[in-house]
């Protein structure tokens, strides 16, 4: 299992956004259902356009929709 | 199980399918004296274009009934689009199943300095390309099930 280091908030920002159904928000982003079921859970990161129109049809910041936690990479010896 | 993990699975049986289905025809031919494909390999550039066609068109064929048999079990749902993640399972797909088929043709090479006769090139080839194809649609319903 792949460690991702975003996490994001679509799925609390769709809920305070009148329970917008997750294919609302695919068709307004241009992507399918099934990509926003896995960006929600942490299966896939998008690209940077996708994550700045997802913030877009939120009318908020890029952070406030996803979370980057730093982890150190192993230093190459 | 979403629309692409569905195509690819009649994908993968279809590609079984057609190949399983071509070559046992070839090969009763192939017994039945009509042509000898150890030593005329002409034919084996014929049997492969004749392949390639006959492939094109079942899979159209299959791909037209998946399309009906699925807008009835899905009562018309629409088909998803491609977007940025489908074609980075694609990409990723396409490379997994070039390794397959480079793989395959290392081998035929190798097999061939091994002393075994020409025609296993051929052999090999309809082999890694069936292998490729299952490792191809096999990725991807991997990568849309596990993440990419």
């Amino acid at each position: 299992m792949v460690k991702r280091n975003i996490q994001n908030n679509i799925r609390r920002l769709r809920f305070n956004a009148d329970e917008m159904t997750q294919q609302k928000l695919a068709d307004e982003v241009g992507a399918s259902r099934q990509t926003i079921v896995a960006i929600e859970k942490g299966n896939y990161s998008p690209s940077l356009e996708l994550a700045f129109r997802i913030a877009h049809t939120f009318k908020i910041p890029l952070e406030e929709v996803f979370i980057y936690e730093h982890v150190e990479l192993p230093k190459k010896k | 199980m979403s629309y692409r993990e569905k195509e690819n699975i009649v994908n993968i049986f279809s590609g079984l399918l057609i190949t399983a289905i071509f070559g046992w025809i070839v090969y009763q031919r192939h017994l039945e004296g009509r042509f000898d494909l150890t030593e005329d390999f002409s034919k084996w550039g014929v049997i492969f274009l004749i392949f390639i066609g006959v492939s094109i068109v079942v899979r159209i064929i299959i791909y037209i009934i998946f399309h009906i048999i699925n807008a009835i079990a899905t009562r018309g749902e629409d088909i998803p689009i491609e977007d940025e993640r489908d074609k980075l399972i694609k990409l990723k797909a396409i490379r997994n199943s070039h390794y397959v088929f480079s793989g395959g043709f290392v081998l035929s090479i190798v097999a061939l300095a091994f002393g075994m006769p020409v025609y296993w090139i051929f052999i090999v080839f309809i082999i890694s390309g069936l292998l490729s194809e299952i490792i191809d649609n096999g990725s991807q319903i991997y990568y849309y099930r596990k993440g990419v």
